[in-house]
């Protein structure tokens, strides 16, 4: 396994951890810790830390009462501060659950057990990394904040722990990371936590689905507190929860936290569910005692007292001494006024200069051997050899997508013979885009290179908000996470396919901000862009293949290639192709499956009309390529994009108005499909989609 | 009659298909259903099999192309020396209206501001062919980029790293230049020396006679030569399309290099002017070069060339011809020697070495054109 690797071992830690801000973290306690000596407000407390920082939290009440307090003195301190007008944003507090996110965190006692968290999430976060000032430093938007206040109380990152604002969104990077552990042997779990308002969000089950199938070690945890923001479980709840992981073959478990034993149970639990190495299903019930947010309780004064009266912390507290609770509570105050004090005297977050983008140019990459194409190779065979040569020299590469295996072998058969090839790395998936999508965001995360394959690029928009709000985050919050995933799908028509199965939809994916999309033709050495795409690039990349150009033969005709600005973003991986007069009377712009077209068209506009046509064919539509095709594309008299997808707010749109801003002075005419469904019958889709024929006469209008 | 065996359909969905075989030749007879070829697509592999009996007469497609479904793979006749029917075009010719000038003769005539409906069209629709002959036929400048484009060698971009930069457009102008002179002249080069002297003093006569602050020297050379060029007719002609183009107007190009851009300025018509009026206009056209504020009209359609490198003191230079033209004069000065020389880079399709040797000699002997009481240096003395 390449895991045993030392190195290797490093690679993962610096992809999962933002490095400098874990030392930050630790900086922040070493200095509560030097400047008072064995005074100090922490030490006062008697916990522990492993070497990752973890506080060690024993299961007699006295310890759980005093990390549960301290979980409730932060959260008050929080909801202070915000009083006080010094919390940037806004902020879930879990008062009321503090036990119910000591019991699951406290257990996973393992390096590589990861948290994905929620909305609600600075107990898990607490328990998991002990960083309290780091917490509220970070809800104040201060520097000293755990992720440097590009997080704020929701996005929170320290070691495995990830956590994020959309509800049940992490679900399915959680099974990648479950499946990454089982691949590479580690004795590891995933706890995703979610509440049960998020019972309602369809990814969760593809997730669990997914886990059950892979036998990975997810643990879903459901938080029931009865309430989703302010919405009653009985109007957004149907059938039983337990039933829903029994369902997909999950191993359930359900305590509620004031049954006085209820952390041992839960440990047991999440030891029973480790030793199994399947995913299970973990039902806590709770009460949440303040409100969603701030202020926004609609809930009855006499539903609070019941909440009050039941608050298993306080019964906790019951089980004491008095004499030890005020010690620990007295302690507890001291500690929290630390935080406070920590976190004021920080300096507010500041950036020496805005990044125009995520990506850290010119990292250097190692450059990797690429595949050796036979003469006359198709597009198809071309990325076939590609994947195949990635899979025999990068034990990192894994391939997973919906029918990928032999006989089959993919839709468009560009799989075809890698299942037999290398068994258990070419996963078929069931048809669960956005799980498999966050899937594959998880097993880059853990330092693999997943290649998925999305059987139409149709069904992208299933994977939109994993890529919108997941993929490109980490990269984009934390530059020293690398989520070196490749997406690759069929695009197009002109097959007859219909609405749903004929679209380009280049234009919504390139306006993810962060998201490198990649779309090459049969002019361009489309094994090599693969190669690249997976070994040179370490953030999200959209890889785009035309239906109709998987049966052409690679070949770059007499395409010369732009050379790559300094201020270009991957335009050295992913070049820019230029074909034709050096003078010319009209610059077509075209791309994939449309390049073909636009040739077609060039070539009866150079015989016919006598003109001197020039072709600028970008495989690389985001980040644009300014430096060099916007720049070169500004100087041209006579510019005419052409695109097969829906163009308006398009590509074509980010490409003239890139021009315009170059000083750009000619002419400009974009042709697309217009903004309507691709129809199935093929008289009707030829006259939806831009042919030959309609180019050269909307070309011919300039003239 | 002959009739045509087409190129099947596979799939409804595949408009084209690879021939991958096809084992039939001209003459070959063939009978209905004889299977004489295969083609696929991606999804699937079909064969050809011939729908009547009879000999091919032609083969319209090949093994490894592409073809559109519908389309003729080979004809077959009753007799194997039937004619094949002339096949109409209704591609192309039929989707342009008829007679409707080409896209570039469209851009040309816009640019140049011109009636299409008083060019004639040489076929069925008026091409950027027409308009140029019809410019030179009417003795009409058409615009620079309506010269014959130079033939663009595919080069390959160098195999060291290093960034591809667009051309200024007066480095594009030499590109263009020197590319015509590559591949269409019949470039040679001759020189003789003379004496300057007598030259010189008549410059320096001209200059105290009309009050002028700078040497008229090289402008009163140049309009020298251009005035041979009224009884000289050829050294203002060039080749196109292996026909001479005689030039109505000398349009004289005078080489300038301001700092370190070189430029051809253009006087314009000078047939019609005397020693003042040209030396005026070139002053006036150095100006706008030294400005670098060269109008177009003043830097293009040089019909006859004068360039002088007496500054730098070199004892030879080879100017290159500029486009579509079959002289340039080189003029040379070396301050050391005493001698000056005069040489010509010329058009041998146009000029031979005598012509061009005349031409020098008489520019060698001074002599203002148009001016009363010729002035002949040896009388002052």
């Amino acid at each position: 396994m390449p895991f045993a690797q030392p190195r290797w071992l490093m690679y993962i830690m610096r992809m999962f951890i933002a490095e400098p801000m874990m030392s930050e973290t630790l900086k922040i306690n070493t200095r509560e810790a030097t400047l008072a000596g064995e005074s100090t407000p922490w030490a006062q407390l008697r916990f522990t830390r492993n070497n990752h920082g973890k506080p060690q939290i024993g299961l007699d009440p006295e310890n759980l009462y005093a990390f549960g307090h301290l979980i409730r003195l932060t959260e008050q301190l929080i909801l202070e501060q915000f009083s006080r007008g010094l919390v940037s944003g806004t902020t879930h507090t879990c008062l009321g659950q503090e036990l119910t996110a000591i019991s699951v965190i406290r257990a996973l006692d393992h390096p590589e057990d990861a948290v994905l968290s929620n909305h609600r999430n600075h107990g898990h976060f607490l328990a998991y990394s002990g960083d309290f000032a780091g917490l509220v430093a970070e809800i104040m938007g201060r520097e000293a904040g755990v992720c440097g206040g590009w997080g704020g109380s929701q996005h929170l990152a320290y070691r495995h722990f990830h956590s994020n604002g959309v509800q049940g969104g992490m679900m399915g990077i959680g099974a990648g990371l479950a499946l990454a552990r089982k691949l590479r042997g580690s004795g590891g779990i995933v706890a995703a936590i979610i509440g049960d308002g998020t019972l309602g969000q369809g990814l969760l089950y593809e997730a669990m689905n997914l886990a059950s199938v892979w036998k990975a070690p997810l643990l879903v945890v459901v938080e029931n507190n009865g309430i989703a923001q302010t919405t009653d479980s009985r109007d957004t709840l149907g059938g039983g929860i337990e039933a829903r992981g029994a369902a997909f073959g999950l191993h359930t478990w359900r305590f509620a936290d004031d049954d006085p034993g209820f952390c041992r149970k839960v440990a047991a639990a999440v030891s029973e569910m480790r030793e199994s190495r399947r995913p299970g299903f973990l039902v806590l019930d709770t009460r949440r005692m303040g409100p969603h947010s701030k202020g926004d309780d609609l809930r009855g004064q006499d539903e609070l007292d019941t909440i009050r009266e039941r608050d298993p912390l306080a019964a906790l507290a019951r089980q004491l001494p008095s004499a030890t609770c005020e010690t620990i509570e007295a302690n507890n105050r001291a500690f929290v006024e630390s935080v406070r004090l920590t976190a004021n005297a920080s300096p507010e977050a500041t950036l020496d200069e805005t990044p125009a983008h995520i990506f850290t140019l010119h990292v250097e990459q190692p450059l990797p051997g690429y595949p050796v194409m036979a003469a006359g190779s198709t597009v198809r065979q071309s990325l076939n050899s590609a994947l195949r040569h990635l899979l025999e020299t990068d034990s990192r590469t894994l391939l997973i997508g919906e029918d990928l295996h032999d006989p089959y072998g993919g839709a468009f058969k560009v799989t075809q013979g890698l299942s037999t090839g290398f068994p258990g790395r070419v996963i078929s998936t069931p048809i669960s885009e956005a799980g498999i999508t966050g899937a594959t965001i998880g097993l880059s995360l853990d330092g693999y290179l997943p290649v998925m394959e999305v059987m139409f690029a149709d069904f992208l928009s299933l994977c939109m908000d994993q890529l919108f709000n997941h993929a490109v985050k980490f990269p984009g919050m934390f530059r020293d996470v690398a989520v070196p995933l490749v997406i690759r799908t069929p695009c197009g028509g002109r097959r007859g396919y219909g609405p749903t199965h004929s679209q380009s939809p280049e234009h919504l994916f390139t306006a993810v901000p962060g998201l490198t999309v990649v779309y090459g033709s049969h002019r361009h050495n489309l094994g090599e862009l693969l190669t690249d795409a997976v070994l040179r690039w370490r953030y999200p990349v959209l890889f785009l293949e035309h239906k109709l150009l998987y049966g052409e033969k690679i070949d770059p005709a007499d395409y010369l290639t732009l050379p790559a600005a300094d201020d270009d973003v991957a335009a050295h991986l992913f070049p820019t192709l230029l074909r034709g007069a050096t003078d010319p009377d009209v610059t077509l712009v075209s791309y994939g499956g449309m390049l073909a077209v636009a040739e077609a068209a060039a070539r009866r506009l150079e015989d016919e009309e006598e003109l001197a046509v020039e072709i600028v064919a970008p495989s690389l539509l985001s980040p644009l390529p300014r430096g060099s095709m916007i720049r070169h594309l500004a100087m041209r008299s006579r510019v005419v994009i052409v695109e097969e997808s829906h163009h308006e707010f398009g590509v074509s749109a980010e490409i003239a108005a890139a021009m315009l801003e170059s000083g750009f002075k000619g002419q400009l005419l974009r042709i697309g499909t217009p903004p309507i469904p691709i129809a199935s019958a093929r008289s009707l889709e030829r006259s939806i989609l831009p042919d030959e024929q309609s180019v050269v006469e909307q070309v011919l209008e300039l003239f | 009659m002959a009739s045509p065996q087409t190129v099947p359909c596979v799939n409804i969905n595949d408009e084209f298909v690879q021939i991958v075989s096809l084992n039939v030749k001209q003459g070959d007879f063939v009978k209905n259903g004889d299977v004489v070829g295969t083609v696929e697509t991606d999804k699937s592999l079909i064969d050809v099999a011939v729908e009547q009996d009879g000999y091919v007469l032609r083969i319209d497609c090949a093994p490894e192309q592409k073809a559109r479904v519908g389309s003729v793979m080979f004809w077959l006749g009753a007799a194997a020396d039937e004619p094949v029917p002339e096949v109409i075009s209704t591609d192309a010719e039929a989707r342009n209206a008829a007679g409707r000038p080409t896209a570039k003769a469209r851009a040309m005539l816009k640019e140049l501001n011109l009636d299409p409906a008083r060019i004639p069209a040489s076929g069925e629709r008026l091409t950027a062919a027409d308009i140029e002959d019809w410019l030179a036929r009417t003795g009409k400048t058409g615009p620079a980029a309506a010269l014959p484009s130079p033939s663009t060698r595919t080069e390959d971009s160098p195999t060291v790293s290093g960034e591809l930069l667009e051309l200024s457009a007066e480095a594009a102008g030499m590109l263009h230049t020197v590319t015509w002179h590559r591949d269409h002249a019949a470039a040679a080069y001759l020189e003789l020396e003379y004496d300057p002297k007598p030259w010189e003093e008549l410059a320096a006569h001209y200059a105290t006679q009309q009050k002028l602050m700078l040497s008229p020297l090289l402008p009163l050379m140049a309009f020298r030569l251009a005035a041979l060029a009224r009884e000289r007719t050829l050294i203002n002609s060039t080749i196109v399309n292996a026909r001479r183009f005689q030039y109505r107007p000398v349009n004289l190009g005078f080489t300038v290099q301001v700092g370190e851009m070189l430029y051809l300025t253009v006087v314009r018509e000078t047939q019609d002017m005397d020693a003042g009026q040209f030396i005026a206009a070139l002053g006036e056209v150095q100006r706008h070069a030294m400005a670098h504020k060269l109008p177009p009209q003043e830097a293009s359609g040089a019909t006859l060339s004068f360039s002088s490198m007496a500054r730098w003191n070199v004892s030879r230079h080879i100017p290159i011809l500029p486009p579509q033209t079959s002289l340039i004069v080189a003029h040379a000065a070396p301050k050391t020697s005493g001698k000056a020389v005069l040489g010509a880079t010329y058009d041998h399709r146009v000029l031979t070495g005598f012509d061009v040797t005349q031409v020098l000699l008489a520019l060698s002997r001074p002599l203002i054109p148009g001016m009363t009481g010729t002035y002949h240096p040896e009388s002052t003395y």
